[in-house]
């Protein structure tokens, strides 16, 4: 640490014997807080815990693309789903000696002390989806509870609030229970809803698994007309089977989360994939950065910074012509962006 | 009786898990259920039938899931971004399967690396590889490539025909596949010399070499079965889902490795067995499903596989080898 | 010494056995054996594999329990229920493989330890130092200058076979038992060892020395006891008679006047100058179809590298092979068998049996594409030609779909050997046929061979002077890699025959080193 410190030190002194020169990058760092007035000094570490996949691949373009328009220097760990690793990255980090942390991800308990550790360590730290227990770090949320909520207004909206539902969950993985509990709270509130199947699997290729469970529970429950399948890979999974079984008329999919595949799946002819709640993962991946930009800049972006969620139905996809993420986002503007964590100094990845 | 229990046993087990399931759930019991148990396990079961040639010559595949994976990704890739046709496509991941397999049997063979070592190895290398070309991402129709532009092609007709299209309306071409692949493996296993000498390596291979069998040759050929196999898993993989998902197929070869050591037990083989293999992938799907229907949370489904397969070594290991002795 | 120990044998004797008898199942290795060692005596147990020796050795261990008879042990019952039975009682082996004698990673220092370490007689902290001056102690009996903390992985073979020795005499053994030490040593190690074991023996500990080297049985031994198929078939006191001693571990014990093949063919297979093993005297021989030539003597003296040679799975340093006039360089086995030679390998079990088949496709395995159109087997066919071999062969079996495991170990046999005289070879070398196999099924497959031997030379390597006596015309005995000795089998001097192999003796030929050529007729 002492050694990292002394180090700034001798950079900042050549900075500052090359000002009584040329200053261009003082000129232009000027009207940005510190340490942004030097971004190039400044270090922030991402630990990931999850990585594959094209959530978390757009997760990790915002945070670049962030990441970029601030010029600080960052470092990206990947534990792909170890939790202890994940803890030993943040040690890593410790004693590479960044200056902040975006903590991606992970379990609870195996996060908490690492995260203490960097606290005291003096590194500003903020967390995306995992709750760390420690007031010094913001939650970026993306409020899978709106997600979830999005999603099913529109089901109650397309089928009245009366319907036979297959429900695809599983248990223990924190985003899906904050979903499953507005999940819950929708059929406590509209007992037209009748659950007659709940299932799911996490079994690699995710998609594949689900579709086998999926042609099952059609085959044991010939009534479902709508299935809740908050998550794309679920979605993707039940939309195989639903074709399979040639119920695609008679069978519609809410689901949360967006992808380029996905919005194919859903223009899809007589596609019973009608609509998904998502937030771009990319402009989450923006997000944390700027909120941890903001604690390192002495600002306070809140305790929890909510990215809001955007309703994307098959319809819209079709009216506007919308083939992919990119289009998706030049087209609908309230998903490309959020203005969240903006503070007037903070530079903004190109659009 | 007790030779009884042990040719039939697990096929019977089989029937009366059938039959349980069908009195709980009437659904189950009916041609198109049955088709789609069938559906299930097609990949799986096309894997297994790739590690049980290993088996035979007494080496191990570890790989086989990550060829899938790979393979999967390599027809998605060369469709959605070259906008190769599904011939091309299908050919690439034959192609990729053989060479895995071959680098396999080289490792073992001629670099002498243990097999479980030398696949394991290779699983972690494909892994990695089959994330290289699109840089971790999924690929699917209308991608954004890492150079900021929008991929072009999209999946061949054709291709998603293989994992999409029922014969006369019911019988899908994976399970069409599968029963093909079964049969050619089961033939050239149990009835050709070809077979018989990679059962005679599994069994001694220093007895094989010394009775003039080109041992490193047929273990070579061995790994691009099981190599070729896993390709064509991920082929129909591709197909099925209709995009490039980035995968570990871990749980694919878990499953398939248990589908061919419950072969073992069928008709009390106590080897490795094309037969085998199937009917022991088709009793793990039989399981799922029927309990998949049942609502059965999916957490049960690990411990009930686990359970078929510790049944299935204990009636080969055990009550096999003493109705031997 | 010798003296010493037959005036007090009946009260000096540290281990006594009285008609012990041992069988694994039907199979009875050992039959009525007396045995009897008294201390600062070496008595050196001669006997060819499968004697029962290494069944003995583990009764005494404590590893297996003798099924009948009595061990005393000082004089007090014996009856060990486990090896750590045994060491307590003052029972030490060191084993013929040294690394089971030796942990390699551990130092020398915690190897001579390593008992005391196991038994927990040394309390749950044992400082570096401690551990050396404890082991230095135990070292100094055997003058073992070695640094105490080098990992035994370093050492030498010889070194490490004195470490495993210097921690059996740790326990200061009443009974010493060596199984075969020398066999990985060199000349000036095994010395080393010698004088290691004259000291023991001056210090009065009893010692079992396991061996068929003659040249370690000539310097050590002060009585010779000699097992064959499970009995004691001889007792010899000093003066040693190692001729009677070799005689009676082979046992011919057969009349030599017998038919041998009149009629010689014409010149088959020449071998011509060959060195086997680098440093050891190049030899010749030739043989002749119709003819069948055993090479006999001890275990380890080259028989199996010659025939491994001759079936080309290995190179040997000089020399060539003629077959039929052409030169004849096998590039591996199934060169061999393209250019007309077989082999059916020793050890069947490990290098010919397949487990998994039955006998039918254990038969066909070398010629499958004989019984193959397209690919495909031609079960029928397999299974007539295996109907058709059984009934030759005269294999005792319910069916030609028998697992070959089933069968009797002579029943294997002729199976295994069916295999290769399937169809015609140039060559048919076979390699310790008879082990582990009846006499009755040793005449069968005899029978068979001579009436296959036609214009085919057959070759057949034994150790058993009796298998060759029996079934061969003409004998070559080798010892030291090398050739030494020609015999007619109706004409056998059995005095040279058996100084020939047990190395005392170079015969005249062997100056020449050419047999065969045109030496005897």
């Amino acid at each position: 640490m002492l050694n990292h410190l002394t180090r700034r030190m001798a950079v900042k002194l050549g900075v500052a014997a090359l000002a009584a020169g040329a200053t261009i990058t003082g000129a232009l760092a000027q009207d940005k807080p510190a340490p942004f007035d030097n971004p190039g000094d400044v270090k922030i570490a991402l630990v990931r815990y999850l990585s594959t996949g094209d959530f978390f691949q757009a997760y990790l373009s915002g945070v670049e693309r962030q990441a970029e328009a601030l010029g600080v220097d960052l470092r990206v760990f990947d534990s792909r789903q170890d939790a202890a690793l994940q803890a030993d990255m943040v040690d890593q980090a410790i004693a590479l000696g960044v200056d902040g942390i975006v903590v991606q991800h992970g379990l609870t308990e195996s996060m908490t002390e690492a995260v203490q550790r960097a606290v005291d360590a003096g590194i500003k730290v903020v967390a995306f989806d995992v709750n760390v227990e420690n007031d010094a770090v913001p939650q970026i949320e993306q409020s899978d509870q709106l997600l979830a909520q999005l999603a099913l207004e529109q089901a109650i909206k397309d089928n009245g609030d009366s319907f036979t539902a297959g429900y695809v969950y599983v248990p223990g993985i924190a985003p899906l229970d904050r979903r499953d509990e507005k999940w819950r709270e929708f059929k406590d509130k509209y007992p037209g809803i009748n659950e007659v199947a709940q299932f799911g699997t996490l079994d690699n290729p995710i998609a594949n698994s689900v579709a086998n469970q999926a042609s099952a529970v059609l085959r044991a429950n010939p009534t479902i007309n709508v299935m809740f399948a908050p998550y794309d890979e679920f979605a993707k999974g039940v939309k195989i089977a639903v074709d399979e079984a040639g119920l695609n008329n008679d069978i519609k999919i809410y689901s949360a989360d967006v992808s380029s595949a996905d919005i194919q799946a859903m223009r899809e002819d007589a596609s019973a994939w009608v609509a998904t709640a998502a937030t771009n993962p990319a402009v989450v991946g923006e997000v944390s950065v700027r909120a941890l930009a903001m604690l390192l800049a002495g600002e306070e972006p809140g305790q929890s910074v909510i990215v809001p969620p955007t309703l994307i139905t098959r319809d819209m996809l079709m009216d506007l012509d919308i083939q992919n993420m990119e289009q998706l986002s030049a087209k609908l503007p309230q998903f490309a962006h959020a203005d969240v964590a903006v503070p007037a100094w903070m530079p903004l990845p190109e659009r | 009786m007790r030779n009884f229990a042990i040719r039939y046993g697990f096929l019977l087990l089989l029937l009366a898990i059938i039959v349980f399931f069908t009195i709980m759930e009437p659904a189950f019991m009916s041609l198109r259920s049955m088709v789609f148990v069938f559906q299930s396990v097609s990949i799986t079961a096309i894997l297994a039938l790739g590690v049980t040639a290993t088996l035979v010559v007494g080496g191990f595949d570890l790989s086989i899931g990550s060829v899938a994976a790979s393979s999967m990704m390599a027809a998605s890739y060369a469709m959605v971004i070259w906008g190769a046709g599904s011939v091309e496509a299908v050919a690439l991941c034959l192609a990729l399967g053989l060479a895995v397999g071959f680098f396999n049997g080289v490792l073992v063979v001629y670099a002498r690396v243990p097999d479980l070592l030398a696949t394991l190895g290779t699983m972690f290398l494909l892994l990695g590889l089959q994330l290289i070309p699109t840089a971790g991402r999924s690929i699917a129709k209308g991608m954004m490539l890492p150079d900021g532009s929008t991929a072009e092609g999209s999946f061949d007709p054709g291709f998603l025909f293989l994992g999409r299209h029922r014969l006369y309306d019911i019988l899908p071409v994976s399970v069409l596949i599968m029963l093909v692949l079964a049969l050619v493996i089961w033939f050239f296993l149990e009835f050709t010399r070809w077979g018989r000498v990679m059962y005679a390596i599994g069994s001694n291979e220093l007895a094989s070499r010394l009775a003039g069998a080109p041992v490193n040759r047929y273990k070579i050929a061995a790994y691009m079965i099981s190599g070729f196999c896993a390709s064509i898993g991920g082929i129909l993989l591709a197909a099925r889902v209709g995009r490039g998902d980035v995968s570990s197929g871990n749980n694919l070869l878990l499953d398939s490795v248990a589908a061919a050591l419950i072969g073992f037990a069928v008709l009390g083989a106590a080897k490795p067995n094309a037969f085998g293999t199937l009917v022991g992938a088709i009793f793990v799907g039989v399981l799922l499903q029927g309990m998949t229907m049942m609502n059965a949370p999916y957490y049960t489904q690990d411990f009930v596989k686990g359970a078929v397969l510790v049944i299935a070594l204990v009636f080969t290991f055990s009550l096999t080898k003493a109705a031997r002795n | 010494m010798a003296e010493t120990s037959n005036n007090q044998a009946s009260k000096d004797n540290v281990l006594d056995l009285k008609d012990v008898e041992k069988s694994f199942g039907s199979n009875r290795v050992l039959q009525g054996v007396n045995l009897s060692i008294s201390a600062g005596e070496v008595v050196v147990l001669m006997g060819a594999n499968g004697a029962g020796k290494s069944t003995l050795v583990k009764i005494i261990a404590g590893v297996h329990n003798a099924d009948s008879g009595s061990l005393t042990l000082d004089g007090e019952p014996f009856m060990p229920a486990t090896p750590a039975d045994a060491l307590r009682a003052g029972v030490c082996i060191v084993h013929q493989a040294i690394n089971d004698c030796v942990a390699p990673d551990l130092s020398v220092a915690q190897n001579l330890l390593l008992d005391r370490l196991c038994n927990g007689e040394t309390g749950l902290f044992f400082g570096r130092g401690r551990a050396a001056r404890e082991a230095r102690k135990i070292a100094g009996a055997l003058d073992l200058e070695l640094d105490m903390n080098k990992p035994v992985r370093e050492l030498d073979l010889a070194d490490r076979q004195l470490v495993g020795i210097s921690r059996a005499l740790a326990q200061n053994p009443k009974l010493l038992i060596l199984d075969e030490p020398t066999s990985s040593l060199s000349q000036r190690e095994a010395e080393r060892l010698f004088g290691i074991i004259d000291r023991l023996r001056q210090s009065g500990v009893a010692i079992l020395y396991i061996s068929h080297r003659m040249s370690d049985i000539r310097r050590l031994a002060d009585r010779i006891i000699a097992l064959r198929d499970g009995r004691i078939t001889g007792v010899f006191e000093k003066p040693l008679n190692y001729e009677a001693a070799v005689n009676a571990m082979l046992g011919h014990g057969m009349e030599v006047s017998k038919k041998i093949a009149v009629t010689r063919g014409a010149k088959i297979f020449d071998a011509r100058d060959v060195v086997l093993k680098t440093g050891c005297e190049p030899f010749s021989f030739s043989l002749s179809g119709g003819e069948i030539v055993a090479i006999t003597g001890l275990v380890g003296t080259g028989k199996s590298e010659l025939a491994e040679c001759l079936f080309g799975l290995r190179q040997p340093p000089a020399g060539t092979f003629l077959l039929d006039g052409k030169p004849y360089q096998p590039l591996n086995n199934r060169d061999a068998v393209g250019q007309g030679v077989f082999m059916a390998a020793k050890d069947r079990a490990n290098s010919s049996m397949i487990p998994g088949f039955d006998i039918s496709q254990n038969l066909t395995l070398p010629f499958l594409p004989d019984f193959t159109a397209l690919g495909t087997v031609l079960r029928r066919k397999e299974r007539n030609k295996a109907k058709e071999m059984i009934d030759w062969l005269g294999v005792v079996c319910q069916s030609d779909q028998d697992m070959l495991n089933a069968l009797s170990g002579g029943n294997q046999q002729k199976v295994v050997i069916g295999r290769w005289l399937s169809k015609a070879c140039r060559l048919l070398v076979l390699d310790e046929p008879f082990q582990g196999v009846d006499i009755r099924a040793r005449g069968d497959i005899g029978n068979k061979l001579r009436e296959t031997a036609g214009d085919r030379a057959t070759l057949l390597m034994t150790a058993e002077l009796d298998e060759a006596l029996e079934v061969s015309d003409r004998i070559l005995v080798m010892s030291n890699h090398t050739i030494v000795g020609e015999h007619r089998t109706d004409s056998v001097d059995m005095d040279l025959l058996l100084s020939q192999i047990s190395g005392a003796v170079v015969s005249p030929n062997a100056a020449a080193g050419h047999f065969g050529k045109d030496g005897i007729q």
